[in-house]
């Protein structure tokens, strides 16, 4: 439908001239779908902060720049730390990995988190070999963990973190089904659910 | 659907020869949104976690508090996340280079992460920005908004590299840019703000960040329309000036146009909540006789080609003086607004290069114009900054001792306008 205006312009709109706008439209959109491009997530460096103030600890320095603690003092006394490990069905069935059955037979197992470095992570069994303090490596073997899959940390001010190192198949937390970003520090507290492999659950327990 | 209302305020009548069209255009959204409820959207909080955000240390403690509470206000099936700036960027929350749907759990767990966020490192907005625009990509059928908070100026990467970032991210998602402290650049911050359509503004005191955040991610989660844009046609033979947005802030938009087709072409305005803006569009026309009448231009809003309101912008040609001298009030208005942006920002600059003639010129007429149009928000902001003897002539003397927040305060808001009819009539 168009109309003629006095100039002798066809014309769509009928009240002025959609070309000359003597008295008497729109054409398509541009809108581009655009390509995804390669994200750039790798971690930046690891540092330790200060426990207290969270500054960042300058080399070796016994004495934090920012409040002045002191990296080597003792530890306060604290609570006990520990991690279960157990098997957990509901985690098994959800992730469903081909190949893999549930072990029925598995007893819960007990491992202290002490100050510092916990490594969750599996022993191959060799002589002499540094295994993990928590150290999945014995039977029934999960097959989805990592030989260095993550790490509890249990900080001198009484907090615990826990840190995924990159693991092939991921470290998850509770009820979330994303795992959390390798090399990032997640503070997890009493009864918090590390999730790691086909079916292990890693509940850590504060008394 | 929201509904959208325009109305042209002008004066038509052009004297024997003349050719300049101008008219102020206000649109009005309900945001309603479409039937089926909210749309969807997407949402990223972009946190500065450079080295300089340690100190003072409640900087990076009111940083990841306020992240949290903007994490609080995402509702439910948002997809959301959390990147951590330095000289790179990192996605904090979720993993796996993809957005997540918000819920209880997901909110919670990326709270966590970002409590455990640790400022060290550089700065590179440009490398946050490409990472959130290649994450909303992925779901362009989403209202995507994202807050970016730094702390500091953008030393590790070039300015053209952040050029390069913010042509490539253009129209993937709108950023509403914070500074917080004195030490950013408030002229590359609104450069990101002004080209991803979002607002800037300076956080002084770390403590203020919460609230902030809290009403930005509110005011993003209450938008109900995406890819909005304003159409312009214009009569052949006629030449758009300039288009501008002039309520609630000034935004130049002339060169943003994306031609529709020779006639018509359309600017962004990204999306709509419920609320008012106001354009200002000058036309420049071919004379024609005394009596003739024309449409010079047609203004209307679109989504996905869509009609949603539209607005004439008319030209008749008359003998009568009485007529063609007339001014139109909201014209007049907002073109001193305009000028009054500009004046701010001229006249800081000519302090800081210790012009003091041209500063005080300046700033005496920015005093002037923000008296006459009510802008008291900008007044004061002045007030700070110069010793006003006579807002009526724009008599002022420089203030010796101006602090630094108080500067860039006025230089980050200097944009803020105010509706015509605030000052004395």
């Amino acid at each position: 439908m168009t109309v003629t205006c006095p100039s002798g312009h066809e014309s769509k709109t009928a009240d002025y001239c959609d070309r000359c706008g003597a008295p008497i439209g729109p054409a398509g959109a541009t809108a581009v779908l655009p390509v995804v491009d390669e994200l750039d997530t790798s971690p930046s460096l690891r540092r330790e902060p200060c426990p207290k103030c969270g500054a960042v600890r300058s080399g070796d320095d016994r004495y934090c720049e920012g409040c002045g603690y002191d990296f080597e003092s003792p530890a306060p006394a604290t609570s006990t730390w520990e991690a279960i490990v157990t098997a957990d069905r509901g985690q098994f069935d959800r992730l469903a990995t081909p190949g893999v059955s549930f072990p029925e037979e598995f007893g819960e197992r007990h491992f202290p988190l002490s100050e510092g470095e916990n490594r969750i992570g599996r022993s191959r069994g060799h002589p002499g070999e540094a295994a993990p303090e928590i150290d999945l490596g014995t039977q029934p073997l999960d097959p989805g963990i990592s030989r260095l899959h993550a790490v509890l940390e249990r900080r001198a001010d009484g907090a615990c973190l826990l840190r995924d190192l990159g693991s092939t198949n991921g470290t998850a937390l509770n009820d979330d089904p994303a795992p959390i970003s390798p090399n990032i520090d997640v503070p997890v507290t009493d009864g918090d659910r590390v999730r790691v492999g086909a079916w292990t659950t890693i509940t850590v327990r504060r008394r | 659907m929201s509904t959208f209302t325009l109305e042209a305020y002008q004066n038509e009548y052009l004297p024997l020869g003349g050719t300049e069209v101008n008219a102020i255009v206000t649109v009005t959204s309900d945001g309603a949104g479409s039937p089926s409820g909210q749309p969807e959207a997407a949402a990223i909080v972009i946190v500065d976690t450079s080295g300089s955000m340690a100190t003072p240390h409640r900087k990076i403690e009111a940083a990841r508090e306020a992240t949290n509470i903007a994490i609080d206000c995402i509702r439910d099936g948002v997809l959301f996340g959390v990147i951590a700036g330095t000289d790179v960027a990192r996605l904090v929350y979720p993993s796996g280079n993809r957005l997540l749907e918000a819920s209880p759990q997901t909110r919670d767990a990326a709270k966590r992460m970002v409590s455990g966020l640790n400022p060290g490192g550089g700065t590179a907005i440009g490398s946050w920005l490409k990472l959130a625009g290649g994450l909303f990509r992925m779901t362009p059928e989403r209202i995507c908004h994202a807050i970016l908070l730094t702390d500091g100026e953008n030393k590790h990467e070039t300015p053209e590299a952040l050029d390069a970032v913010l042509a490539e991210v253009d129209g993937a998602f709108q950023c509403d840019c914070r500074g917080v402290g004195t030490d950013w650049q408030v002229s590359e911050l609104r450069r990101v703000a002004s080209r991803l359509l979002g607002t800037v503004d300076i956080i002084p005191e770390p403590e203020a960040m919460a609230e902030d955040f809290r009403a930005a991610m509110r005011t993003a989660m209450g938008k109900a329309t995406r890819n909005v844009a304003l159409r312009l046609w214009t009569a052949q033979g006629a030449k758009v000036a300039f288009v501008r947005q002039v309520l609630p802030t000034i935004e130049e938009l002339t060169g943003r146009a994306v031609p529709v087709n020779e006639l018509t072409a359309d600017y962004p305005t990204a999306t709509w909540g419920t609320e008012a803006r106001d354009y200002h569009v000058r036309i420049d026309v071919p004379p024609r006789e005394v009596g003739e009448e024309m449409l010079a231009g047609r203004i209307s809003l679109v989504e996905d080609d869509q009609v949603l309101g539209q607005a004439l912008i008319k030209a008749t040609w008359t003998h009568d003086h009485q007529l063609s001298t007339r001014i139109c009030r909201e014209v007049a208005h907002y073109t001193g607004q305009a000028e009054l942006a500009d004046c701010i920002q001229e006249g800081l600059e000519a302090r800081k290069r210790g012009d003091v003639g041209t500063a005080t010129f300046k700033l005496g007429r920015a005093v002037q114009l923000a008296a006459e149009s009510g802008n008291d928000g900008t007044m004061k902001l002045l007030g700070a900054v110069v010793e006003v003897d006579d807002p009526a002539t724009g008599t002022i003397r420089l203030r010796g001792d101006v602090s630094i927040v108080d500067e860039m305060s006025l230089d980050t808001r200097s944009t803020s306008t105010v509706r015509v009819g605030v000052g004395a009539p």
